[in-house]
């Protein structure tokens, strides 16, 4: 079942998106008929979602929340 | 006077421990009705019946069979017979203790009542007053309670395979409900800590055993879900008996289970208990520590999978670099190989003009020792006629020219 992918009230970075595109961009540059350029292009994106893939896993502290302050937060925007 | 303990039309009150009222049950005071001018009243007769009961018999377990089992949805007091193959004798439950118990008893059912014996004095009625009912057989009544439920569920659909949702391969944020004091929440931290620090945690806390577990877990569940901030929860606690782990077999908590938004996992107790709350949620997991392990990736591997796939892409643009080297590699050997026999075809063009140019070639005649003779305007003379005696003339020969005179001399025929 499909969820929604813009939750972003937690505020943490996505890996999904990144590591999704990078599936896709490594079958890309696996492709035969990839044009010179275009390949160039793929590359550098690739690399640059591992860096940023490699930040995300990097910050290494865990950050435990209770509700109660979230919940108490978000009272007044409550329709 | 009245003083009904069992209003069977109104809310009935709960009797006192068994001590009898002086006023009617004195053994000392003179006793009633021996003759027929000391006759008793018929509330006076019930009144000591029930003080003398209540007096000669403490409270006592009973095993019978349940029949006629009705809970009053008002006043939550519970009515019913129980019986053996002989005697049958009324009995209530009240709301206070029946609240305790996970489902009512089936018709016939096999129990063990803890209750004590009285008097409704009102209309004379013989009963029992039950503080404690169980299933023969140990935890029957949970078991019924359990069937009962799932089967109400399973009606609804709750339960269907279809209904469950896959987790989310990387969340963001794990969203836990349980006790904020239990072994189970530093299980889950402590494997969410070594999988995937990165994640971050929200606790949703709550009493998970004890009168109004069911319905704080329940509470909880909602408002994180209501918050947004979970990609995925984890909702359970730690090991204990079956009526510790009750309220995830109750209600409230499956119903908030299935409306959250985003995918549950349960983890209830040990890897034997099986809870409601594990039938509804999207994914079973048998204790808090692997529902830790399903909630999140392993970073190790997330990290091993990043590096297989730089080698990829490195592996892959070197190659599509060689495959389009190569490609020049071969327009250029083709280019070459085209020159190359468009001057080839050239020269041999220039071979075969240059021959025949030279057959052609008055010059090739004068190397084969003829000689041309032109006047002085340049004509060519090519009569005898054309040399007047004594007449210069330019004699071209193969390698230049010659000056000459006509002689006097008469000849004849060819210069």
């Amino acid at each position: 079942m499909a969820r929604p992918s813009k939750r972003t009230k937690s505020g943490g970075e996505r890996l999904e998106p990144r590591l999704r595109r990078l599936d896709e961009i490594v079958a890309g540059l696996e492709r035969e008929d990839l044009e010179l350029e275009d390949a160039l292009a793929l590359f550098e994106e690739g690399v640059g979602h591992i860096r940023a893939a490699r930040e995300v896993l990097e910050r290494a502290t865990q950050r435990v929340d209770q509700l109660l302050e979230i919940a108490a937060s978000d009272e007044g925007a409550a329709p | 006077m009245s003083r009904d303990r069992f209003d069977f039309t109104g809310e009935p009150r709960r009797p006192a421990p068994a001590r009898r009222r002086a006023s009617h049950a004195d053994p000392l005071a003179p006793q009633p009705g021996p003759t027929p001018d000391e006759a008793c009243s018929v509330t006076q007769l019930n009144a000591l019946v029930k003080a003398t009961l209540e007096e000669m018999l403490p409270p006592l377990w009973v095993s019978g069979e349940v029949t006629g089992w009705k809970r009053y949805r008002g006043s939550g007091h519970c009515y019913f017979a129980l019986r053996d193959e002989l005697a049958q004798v009324r009995a209530v439950m009240f709301r206070s203790d029946a609240g305790r118990l996970p489902t009512d008893p089936e018709e016939g059912m096999r129990v063990r009542v803890l209750a004590a014996a009285t008097l409704y004095e009102r209309r004379g009625d013989f009963q029992l007053v039950v503080r404690q009912l169980e299933a023969e057989g140990g935890d029957g009544l949970w078991r019924l309670a359990f069937e009962r439920l799932r089967g109400k569920l399973d009606a609804e659909g709750l339960l269907a395979p279809e209904r469950k949702r896959a987790l989310p391969a990387h969340p963001v944020c794990v969203g836990v409900v349980t006790s904020p004091v239990g072994a189970a929440l530093q299980d889950i931290l402590n494997i969410l800590a070594r999988r995937a620090p990165w994640t971050r945690v929200v606790l949703s806390p709550a009493r998970v055993q004890g009168d109004g577990a069911a319905a704080e877990v329940a509470a909880a569940l909602g408002r994180l879900d209501a918050a947004g901030v979970a990609d995925v929860i984890i909702v359970g606690r730690g090991g204990g008996s079956m009526e510790d782990l009750w309220a995830f077999n109750e209600e409230p908590v499956a119903r908030a289970i299935a409306a959250c938004t985003v995918p549950v996992i349960s983890a209830v107790g040990h890897e034997t208990d099986v809870t409601i709350a594990d039938l509804v949620a999207d994914l079973r997991a048998p204790t808090p520590s692997a529902a830790a392990e399903y909630a999140v990736p392993d970073g190790a591997e997330l990290r091993r999978g990043l590096r297989l796939t730089e080698e990829r892409l490195r592996g892959a643009l070197v190659s599509t670099v060689a495959a389009a080297r190569e490609q020049v590699e071969g327009w250029n050997v083709a280019l070459e190989d085209a020159v190359q026999y468009r001057l080839e075809a050239a020269r041999e063009r220039l071979k075969g003009s240059a021959a025949l140019l030279e057959a052609l070639s008055p010059l090739a005649a004068l190397g084969r020792g003829y000689a041309v003779p032109r006047g002085r305007d340049g004509r060519v003379l090519r009569s005898a006629a054309d040399f007047a005696p004594g007449m210069p003339f330019q004699l071209r020969v193969r390698d230049g020219e010659l000056p000459c005179v006509r002689t006097e001399e008469e000849s004849h025929g060819t210069s």
